[in-house]
Order: C-alpha cells, then structure tokens, then sequence
C-alpha cells in the first residue's frame, strides 16, 4: 500500500526507476526479449501476407481467359530474350574464369538467388523497411544485399526462422559506396528524406567536382562494389542533382530512386556461395 | 490478469491492423504513427500496475518490428501511462469527444517523442520535418477516426470477460 502511494505521488520518480532498471538489464536478456517478440507476432505477419496472396489469386482467376492467353504470350517473348541472355551471360562468365586463371586473380565472389515474396512494407519518416517471408530455415545470411528487377532495394538487418528485416537503401540510417555509371570513383551514398506522395530519394556526399548531374542530364548511380557487400554495377537510382558542397572540395546531390521500392511484392537475397577449393597443383 | 490478457490480445490486434495499413500506404509514402492507442485504454480504466503491464508490453511489441534500441517505444508508452494515469479523474472518461482529444494529445506527444529521438539519424533533420508532418496529420486523422471504436471495442471486450468470470463464480 505505502508503494501504491509513492508511485501515485510520484510518477515521474517512478519513471526514472523504471529507465534505471532497463538501462541496468543485461544486454543479452533485452536481445532475446527483441527476438522473442518479433517471433511471437511473426504468425500474424505471415498469414496478413498469405490472406493478400490468396486476394490476389481469386482477383486473378476473375480475369478473362483472352487477357491470360495474351499475358501468356508476352511471358512467351520475354522468356526467349532472356534465354538468349542467358546464353550470353555463360559465355561472359567462361571468359571471366579463362582470364582470373590466366592473370591469377581472386574469383569474384559468387552469389546464388533466394527469391522471397514481401510480407510487410514499413516506410515511415524515421526508417524504411520490408518483412520478406524467408528466414534463417532459408539459409539467409545477416548484411545479405537484396535486389529486383530495378536494382538494389537494400541489404538484410535482421534474420529471424521463417522472417527476414530487409532496410531499404532508401532508409535514412542506410549507407553504401557507389560510383557513377562508366566512372570509378566511389561516391557516399545515404538514404533521404522521402517526400510524401513522391518517389523516394537519397543523398549522394564527396562526389568529384567535374561530374554534372541535373534532371535534364541525369547521371545513374551504381553499386561500386567494394567492401564485398554488394556486386558492382548494381543500379541504385539516378543523380537528378549535384551541387558544390559547403567544404567546396566535392558536390553533393539527390538521387531519385526507383518509385517501384514502395510496392515491393518480391524480392531476391543474392546469398554468397562459398568459392570452390582451389585445384591441388601435383609437386613437380 | 484477465483483463490484462484481454487487453494484450486486443494490442495485437491493433498493431497488426496499424501494420496492414501502413503495408497499403507505403507506395504514396504516407505513415501511421497508432502509438496512443496502445495506452489510453489502460491508462484512464486499468489499475496502475496492471496498466502499466499492458502499456509496457505494447511498447516492446512495438520496439521488436522497429530499428531502435530495444526499450524505446516501452519507455515513451510507460511515461505517456504514468502521465495519463495522474490526470484520468480530471478527464471524462466515457465522454467520446473527451476520448478523442486525450488520444489525439497523447498521440501527438509520443509523435514527437519518438522523431526528436530518430532525428539526429537522418541526413537532414531540419528537412525531415518536411515527410514527419504530413505522417503525423494521416496519423491524427486517423486517430480521429478509429478511436472511439477501438476503445469500445476493449471496453466491450473488457467487460465481456468480467461477465464471464462472474458467470462462472456464480456456477462454482
């Protein structure tokens, strides 16, 4: 009873105490409270997204079968564009083996595709994020980059069993290395402010000054591959801006990104695969 | 504790609703913040602890699906809770226009708790200003909108549950 009224008396000494004891909580206990929370709602993530698929199942078979045969018949054009790049793409990569053997240079790293269909976006102003419906069962590897079909859509925060956090690269906090299309030198990339109603944007920092940007000449932005993190080459949006910064040394400017990030339905992780052992060469 | 239970499982509810909102607002950008519904319901008909159970919970729910440090959503609910709790026998309760404006204040409070703490993240906090008020105006209006019925709703659900244990105390 005495405690009753100290706290009525007192709430803000009572909320001090409380701050104290959870400051004073261990690490580890506040982490396996996080995990276990996430884990708990992860039922409710999971059947939300399987509900709008079976939505989209039954709006689907509502259409016409002249629509189906028609989509059937574009699917058709773009299979056989790609099984023609596909082709390409092998005998590139035979070439790139032929010449790392000759030069004796490292292997790139190699990466497999684990697609995964979106359960949940999150974009607010203080982060952006996605909930993808594979996890650690699916061998997801934590810092994972992700992709689709317009470029990069960020990298793997966190990995639960059957759950993945994916922070989007239009994420304020989010952070990576990439150059401008046909040049080499790295540019800081961060996620922006992303404006209601509007595609969302980034900030590039420390870009060379003899590179110029504007919406009527627009530079594309690509990964610039280092740190291992994400392959080169992989598009992140487009500089519609560049101007000198306050240190006068370099410009910073706006990238737009791809208004597609905002209705995310499927996703790829690209996973690494661990590079082959090294042939054993016989002693002479 | 029953009410307790009761009242976490309707937190659930409302955080997986706020989420399959925000899912289909995210391609115009636009944000949900539905913090003060977590706290109002506990705060002006629990008891302190019990209140406190479920304003804490619902913070570290919350705290779970969010990139903070783990505990800042549970701090903001809890002293919205305390503060709340202080006030409630100057504020009408049952009263849903009185409802909607503690919602709103309380809703407001924990808006701009939660950005002055994301702030110093963001590339330009000064600009973020810009994206977080138009958030907090879809959130308000929101709010405005769903309040009254969700807080019916745990009171029904509430009492609901007293029914049953009375019924049940009767039988035994």
């Amino acid at each position: 009873m005495p405690f009753k009224r100290f706290t009525q008396a007192n709430p803000l000494l009572t909320l001090g105490l409380i701050v104290a004891a959870w400051l004073l909580l261990p690490t580890a206990l506040k982490t396996l409270a996080r995990a276990s929370f996430f884990e708990l709602t992860a039922p409710v993530t999971l059947a939300a997204s399987r509900v709008r698929d079976l939505q989209d199942f039954w709006a689907l078979r509502a259409r016409s079968r002249t629509e189906l045969i028609e989509a059937g018949r574009d699917l058709a054009r773009v299979n056989a564009s790609f099984e023609l790049a596909v082709q390409q793409n092998g005998e590139l990569r035979a070439e790139v083996a032929r010449l790392e053997e000759l030069l004796r240079l490292p292997p790139l790293r190699d990466h497999r595709l684990e697609h995964a269909r979106v359960a949940r976006r999150d974009f607010s102003g203080w982060w952006q994020r996605i909930v993808i419906r594979k996890g650690r069962d699916h061998g997801i590897p934590a810092g994972a980059p992700v992709v689709f079909s317009g470029g990069v859509v960020g990298r793997v925060a966190e990995v639960h069993a059957t759950t993945a956090v994916v922070e989007l690269i239009s994420s304020p906090t989010m952070r990576l290395a990439g150059v401008v299309e046909g040049d080499t030198r790295p540019i800081s990339f961060q996620g922006g402010v992303n404006p209601t109603l509007a595609p969302p944007r980034g900030v590039v920092e420390l870009m060379p000054l003899d590179i110029i940007a504007n919406p009527a000449a627009p530079k594309r932005l690509v990964t610039a591959g280092f740190g291992g993190v994400f392959p080169p080459g992989l598009t992140l949006g487009t500089i519609v801006r560049a101007d000198l910064a306050s240190d006068g040394l370099f410009k910073s400017g706006e990238v737009e990104l791809d208004p597609r990030l905002g209705t995310l339905t499927e996703v790829s992780v690209l996973v690494p695969v661990a590079p082959p052992p090294a042939p054993v060469r016989p002693a002479p | 504790m029953r009410r307790v239970i009761i009242l976490l499982l309707t937190q659930v509810l409302l955080w997986a609703l706020l989420a399959e909102l925000n899912h289909g607002l995210s391609g115009w950008q636009v944000h949900v913040f539905g913090g003060a519904l977590f706290v109002v319901y506990p705060a002006l008909h629990l008891g302190r602890g019990e209140g406190l159970l479920v304003a804490g919970w619902a913070g570290l729910l919350c705290d779970a699906h969010a990139p903070v440090p783990f505990g800042t959503h549970g701090l903001l609910f809890t002293a919205a809770h305390l503060l709340l709790f202080r006030a409630r026998e100057r504020v009408p309760r049952n009263d849903p226009v009185s409802q909607i404006l503690v919602v709103l204040f309380t809703n407001l409070a924990l808006f701009l708790g939660l950005s002055l703490l994301r702030l110093p993240a963001a590339p330009a906090p000064g600009g973020a200003w810009g994206r977080l008020l138009p958030d907090l105006l879809a959130s308000q209006l929101t709010l405005a909108v769903v309040a009254v019925w969700f807080l019916a709703l745990q009171d029904r659900l509430v009492r609901l549950g007293d029914a049953w244990a009375e019924l049940r105390g009767h039988r035994g």
